[in-house]
């Protein structure tokens, strides 16, 4: 076991299950030719020390951009914070400047990128790359810096790492790459983790690993994870709360069980029944949802669902759906027709009526409905 | 229980056989005196058939061979070894002019809808050159074909840059489709695709089989995907078959280690199912191809290798590479000491 390293801006080590970040009505605004990208638009959220929350939505639903925003990663201009703030500890980190934002990056926030080869400068070796994370927030000399990286990539479970820290990232293969990622993300013993899509590019053997590799130092030093992902697989998995984005705004925000047992937004229902699933063999065809995803320049008026929405009334166009507290605690979804997708979910009775004469007859129950009856 | 192999209804021909494939690929050494010092051995003898109408998935991680296989039996790339049979003939060294007619037969959707289409062309050019290459009438083909995947015949004078990831997938399966193929080679069709449009290709790929009799060759690393779509599934680890059935045994019963071990990675969207599921997780990467284990193939990450069996056991899967047989499970499966468990 390696030494733990102290190196920290907080004043105190959080208590387990206090809140550490709090994002409210975060609205991140790209100004462009063709128009204002309204990447990440009224968007809160907050996450408690050793809790994973998991992130869902597809591209350019602006969950990328959020977790940016938290690392202070989003270029001003062409980007505008219109309006919120980030609270991390007590300290707005929207208000911070570059050089305290420095200090808090790696030591108690690090992230966690999808493509660990372009994350990694591809001409130097990666014991130098770790090594050089810790050099530069810890008053340590080269020769222990680099031994405490060997160290690190021995704790993240890759093989000969006194061989490998002298390799570079070329001839690491994936998993590994990504390994020697988590490795300098954990080398300052971070409270908080921001994986994005920290799994998608590797094959789920590998993902398998990784997974329980971040799982494992979770459970060792109480890290807070948040998990951006599209897979609702690996959220069902991994998390304790998901939010659900839809066009840079919250579509739902419950614990795990709620959102695939109890959904109360028609996209996080829709979602889930369009899903192809491993455990259920359906000789019917899928239900997606039709159409695609708006682009976040013209974003649909009203609920931006909408467009795509099978319950979408007149209501719907005009008017914002605000988020409200569900009919269970801590859930939270921003639809008019909240309780009509309760029946969906709940009722297979009360869903035939919603669905058009046709699909009844060639389609079956929606998944989420299967599943409260096995259940 | 269906048997593994489907026989074609009335003893027909299958549609492709593919008997002991291999492909290697030369490492060669040095720049004036170039010689051979080794093979990448992406296929290693793998023999399948397909049936008129059937889905048939390959699975398994990068680098096991799955797109190799999928480009060689379209001779896309040049077997180094085996035959290749499309409707009885012998097509493995077939020449050019015959091959291009059989190419009518046997179409590829690639996986990137970005890379896959000349960015250049009209979606009207892209899809009347095969009908100009094969010097047929095109008529009102077009636009017959973007209705057929779904798209307006409005759309045929946009470029592939106007289009969303799904519409671009679509022109790609309107093109396969064009000439009215028979086998359609399916090389990840839906992983670049967000989770919304996935559902709408595979149904949209679905219809267009009961519509039209369609054979696939479906390639694909998500096993949910595949769980759905085939009908048959080989599951393929460094050049080789390890494990083939029906979708139903392959996923319920899974014998071969390799298999257990490729199920039960991938994560459920079961909140209460995952937590009472056990993974078993096999350590490190796939092997290089170009110098395999001895013996088992998979015996390097095998968990059972690892955990269950004994010294002379072990010795058995070191020296003698298993053979891809039903050893009383049902279905074929290349391991020694195949067992059948429940993953899911």
């Amino acid at each position: 076991m390696r030494e733990t390293l102290t190196a920290t801006t907080l004043e105190r080590a959080p208590e387990p299950g206090e809140t550490l970040l709090e994002i409210e009505d975060l609205r991140v605004h790209f100004h462009t030719d063709n128009g204002v990208v309204k990447a990440v638009d009224g968007v809160s959220w907050s996450i408690a020390r050793g809790e994973t929350l998991g992130i869902v939505g597809e591209s350019g639903s602006g969950k990328s951009v959020s977790a940016m925003a938290v690392m202070g990663l989003v270029p001003t201009p062409p980007a505008r914070y219109e309006s919120g703030r980030i609270m991390f500890m007590g300290k707005d980190l929207l208000k911070a400047d570059e050089k305290a934002l420095r200090k808090i990056r790696g030591n108690d926030i690090s992230m966690i990128f999808q493509d660990p080869l372009t994350s990694l400068n591809p001409v130097f070796k990666v014991g130098h790359q770790i090594a050089e994370v810790i050099q530069v927030h810890e008053k340590m000399g080269r020769i222990p810096a680099r031994k405490l990286a060997v160290d690190l990539l021995a704790e993240v479970g890759i093989p000969n790492p006194k061989q490998r820290a002298s390799e570079y990232p070329h001839q690491f293969s994936g998993g590994m790459r990504q390994r020697a990622m988590i490795a300098m993300a954990l080398a300052l013993d971070p409270v908080l983790l921001l994986a994005d899509e920290p799994t998608t590019a590797l094959d789920v053997t590998v993902q398998a690993q990784i997974m329980e590799l971040l799982l494992t130092l979770q459970q060792e030093r109480g890290t807070a994870i948040v998990l951006i992902t599209h897979d609702l697989g690996l959220v069902a998995s991994h998390a304790d709360r998901v939010l659900v984005m839809y066009a840079g705004k919250v579509a739902e925000l419950a614990g795990v069980d709620d959102i695939f047992y109890e959904p109360r937004h028609a996209y996080t229902h829709g979602l889930l029944s369009g899903l192809a699933r491993l455990d259920v063999h359906r000789a019917e065809r899928l239900e997606p949802i039709p159409g695609q995803p708006p682009s976040l320049i013209r974003v649909p008026s009203g609920c931006a669902f909408h467009p795509r929405c099978k319950l979408a009334t007149q209501v719907c166009t005009d008017v914002v759906p605000e988020l409200v507290m569900q009919d269970r605690p801590n859930h939270t979804a921003a639809c008019h027709h909240s309780d009509q997708v309760a029946l969906l979910v709940n009722g297979p009775a009360a869903a035939q009526h919603v669905k058009s004469a046709a699909e009844t007859t060639a389609a079956g129950p929606p998944v989420a409905e299967a599943e409260t009856r096995t259940s | 229980m269906t048997t593994p192999t489907r026989t074609p209804p009335n003893g027909a021909v299958p549609l492709l056989q593919v008997e002991n494939l291999v492909k290697h690929y030369p490492i060669t050494s040095g720049i004036v005196f170039k010689h051979k010092i080794g093979d990448v051995r992406a296929v290693d003898g793998i023999s399948i058939s397909i049936s008129p109408g059937e889905t048939l998935a390959m699975v398994g991680e990068s680098g096991c061979g799955k797109s190799t296989t999928a480009r060689a039996v379209l001779r896309l790339v040049e077997p180094t070894a085996g035959a290749l049979k499309f409707e009885g003939e012998d097509i493995t060294h077939v020449k050019a002019g015959r091959l291009r007619e059989l190419r009518r037969e046997m179409q590829i959707i690639f996986q990137d809808p970005y890379a896959s289409l000349n960015p250049r062309m009209t979606v009207r050019t892209i899809l009347s050159e095969p009908f100009k290459i094969h010097g047929m009438e095109e008529g009102n083909r077009v636009s017959e074909l973007l209705e057929l995947v779904g798209l307006a015949p409005e759309h045929a004078d946009r470029y592939p840059h106007e289009f969303s990831g799904g519409q671009r997938q679509r022109v790609g399966i309107a093109r396969a489709l064009a000439l009215d193929p028979k086998l359609v080679v399916c090389d990840e069709p839906v992983s670049a695709l967000d989770v919304s449009i996935q559902a709408q290709v595979i149904n949209l790929l679905e219809d267009l089989q009961n519509d039209r009799g369609l054979a696939y060759l479906f390639i694909a690393h998500d096993l949910s995907v595949v769980r759905h779509i085939a009908d048959r599934v080989a599951v393929m680890y460094l050049g080789v078959i390890v494990e083939i059935a029906d979708r139903d045994s392959i996923f319920e019963r899974p014998a071969h280690p390799y298999t257990q071990a490729l199920i039960s990675a991938v994560p459920i969207p079961d909140p209460r199912k995952e937590r009472q599921r056990k993974r078993i997780i096999i350590s490190g990467d796939v092997p290089s191809p170009a110098n395999p284990p001895s013996g088992c193939r998979f015996r390097t990450r095998c968990q059972k290798f690892r955990d269950e069996l004994n010294e002379g056991e072990r010795s058995k899967c070191i020296e003698e590479q298993p053979e891809l047989i039903d050893r009383g499970h049902g279905h074929p499966a290349a391991c020694h000491y195949a067992e059948v468990e429940k993953v899911l």
